[in-house]
């Protein structure tokens, strides 16, 4: 239920705070967002300067890096996936706790960048796992990475908590594991999850 | 530091039947090297690193190369005996015709070693070895047990192009998984068809790009015979 | 026993449980009432830097180790000592320098004697 913005304003100038459940927990939500300790490549270094002093992560409420997936919320791709290394960054990713979310930053991750056509690279990290905001660059800005953060907050802030937009930690039905895919003879097996990612159709 | 020639003779004597061989390096560096039989090159290693003049202690870098089978074009002066009609007498003449002859160099992988001295800081002294073929015969000795170093870069050699050292202490796969087969950085691997829209794919990428549209192709009009 | 004079004392030990546990038990409830558990295979495996665990976790570790860690707490906890006399160093007479020398030359000799010994050898 939302409260008439007008009455809202009134109420607050009399020094009456009105808010909804909604509003409050997913303004804890999205200022509490704590990411996972991780780095994949040079995208990593960009990452570690945007937590510094100068750039300071911190102020959004990211200040922590947890050490285990189990404390994480948020996982942020920085760097090439090798067709070696995305097996353990689906295991990483299923082993978070609820709610989660991903930031696949650089090239590399969001499409595989300069090695896309190479034989050892993913060709970006969404084809196994949900990714809830993508930044190019090689490697992005630690303005990019702040970017991408307020635009994930945003997007925390904008999910109600019941009906078909909720977040999936709340949704008995959302899908919980994502299968961590198979080292085959040449490449990874599946190339894909299922539902996850379709082969994009190319319009000419 | 000794010149090559130098260096060879001394491999020479120390280790003989080393079958030293000097590959001239054209360009500007001048950086020639020395080719050795895989079947001394433990003894010539060994060599290397202990003589007091050389004193090569610090392996740096060890890289592998494919040689395909290759057709080499050569012409060759021929001398055969004709039999023909001089001054309305027959006779044997020799006679001499160039000829365009083709042949298959057949292929090889090569293992490249360069050597430094942090003793006596000199280097690199390039070494190289070759196998029989590309196919069945690639197994060269490891250096490993002479130069440490070799260890994790022989592994390498061996993931990517596929030579097999004899007398490393850990061969296994280092960048590929365990379960990958073939092996990538050889000149005719083919890596399996997994091309992607670019927006202007060109050369390498162009050319995946037609292949896989092709198959694409194909396998729609296969769909759709099938399907009628 | 409201006259007991500790009785306020045990009130505000109750109450300081209290705001501890109030959040942990209304999280829990939160989450029992609103967000199901999802538990699966992979989620529920043994956290191991995303690899597959493999083998025990109970393994033996060197004694060698151990040694290397005392000599290790050994010279961080003189730091501790060091950097507060370093700061008052100007305004210290000769007997506190001299004092402070023992002290380190104490902890040299032990590491001299563990270097004897062979300890710092790796191998």
């Amino acid at each position: 239920m939302a409260v008439d913005e007008g009455l809202k304003i009134e109420l607050g100038k009399q020094g009456v705070f009105v808010t909804t459940i909604e509003e409050l927990y997913n303004w804890g939500r999205r200022n509490s967002v704590w990411p996972m300790q991780f780095g994949l490549a040079c995208c990593a270094i960009e990452m570690i300067a945007t937590t510094m002093a100068r750039y300071d992560l911190a102020r959004f409420g990211a200040e922590v890096f947890r050490p285990s997936p189990r404390q994480a919320d948020l996982m942020i791709i920085s760097g090439t996936v090798t067709k070696k290394m995305a097996p353990q960054v689906v295991r990483l990713y299923n082993q978070m706790a609820e709610p989660r979310y991903v930031i696949a930053m650089g090239a590399c991750a969001i499409s595989g960048g300069p090695f896309k056509q190479g034989y050892n690279v993913l060709k970006g990290i969404d084809r196994y796992i949900p990714v809830d905001v993508h930044i190019p660059g090689c490697p992005p800005r630690p303005e990019a990475l702040i970017q991408a953060f307020m635009t994930l907050q945003k997007k925390i802030d904008e999910q109600p908590l019941t009906g078909a937009g909720r977040p999936r930690h709340l949704d008995a039905e959302a899908q919980g594991e994502f299968p961590v895919p198979e080292q085959g003879a040449h490449d990874l097996e599946p190339t894909s999850n299922k539902g996850v990612w379709t082969v994009p159709v190319v319009i000419r | 530091m000794k010149t090559m020639e130098e260096i060879k003779a001394a491999i020479e004597a120390a280790a003989p039947g080393a079958g030293v061989e000097i590959v001239p390096n054209p360009s500007p560096s001048g950086q020639h090297s020395l080719r050795i039989a895989p079947s001394h090159a433990v003894a010539v290693a060994t060599f290397l690193r202990d003589d007091a003049e050389l004193a090569l202690d610090f392996l740096s870098n060890v890289t592998g190369v494919d040689w395909l089978d290759k057709e080499v074009t050569e012409k060759v002066k021929v001398t055969s005996t004709v039999t023909k009609t001089v001054d309305d007498v027959e006779q044997d003449v020799e006679e001499t015709v160039e000829e365009t002859r083709k042949r298959v160099q057949p292929g090889c992988l090569e293992v490249v070693y360069h050597l430094f001295s942090s003793a006596l800081k000199h280097g690199p002294v390039i070494l190289r070895m070759k196998t029989m073929n590309r196919t069945d015969q690639v197994e060269l000795p490891s250096l490993t047990p002479i130069w440490r170093s070799a260890e994790f870069q022989e592994r390498e050699v061996f993931d990517l192009y596929g030579v097999v050292f004899k007398g490393h202490p850990d061969l296994r796969r280092l960048l590929m998984w365990d379960e990958f087969k073939d092996h990538p950085m050889r000149r005719d691997y083919v890596d399996p068809d997994d091309y992607e829209y670019e927006p202007t794919p060109h050369d390498a990428v162009l050319t995946r790009a037609n292949a896989h549209k092709a198959a694409e192709e194909a396998k729609a009009r296969e769909g759709t015979g099938a399907g009628l | 026993m409201a006259s007991n004079s500790y009785f306020s004392l045990a009130v505000l030990f109750l109450a300081a449980l209290g705001f501890g546990l109030a959040p942990l038990v209304l999280a829990w409830l939160w989450g029992k009432a609103f967000s199901p558990a999802k538990p699966n295979a992979i989620k529920n495996s043994i956290y191991e830097c995303g690899l597959e665990s493999r083998g025990d976790a109970w393994m033996q570790f060197r004694s060698a180790y151990y040694l290397y860690a005392i000599i290790f707490l050994i010279f961080d906890v003189e730091a501790v000592f060091l950097l507060p006399f370093a700061v008052a160093f100007t305004g210290l007479g000769a007997a506190a320098c001299g004092a402070m020398l023992v002290f380190v030359l104490m902890l040299i000799e032990g590491l001299a004697w563990a270097w004897a010994k062979g300890v710092l050898t790796w191998a």
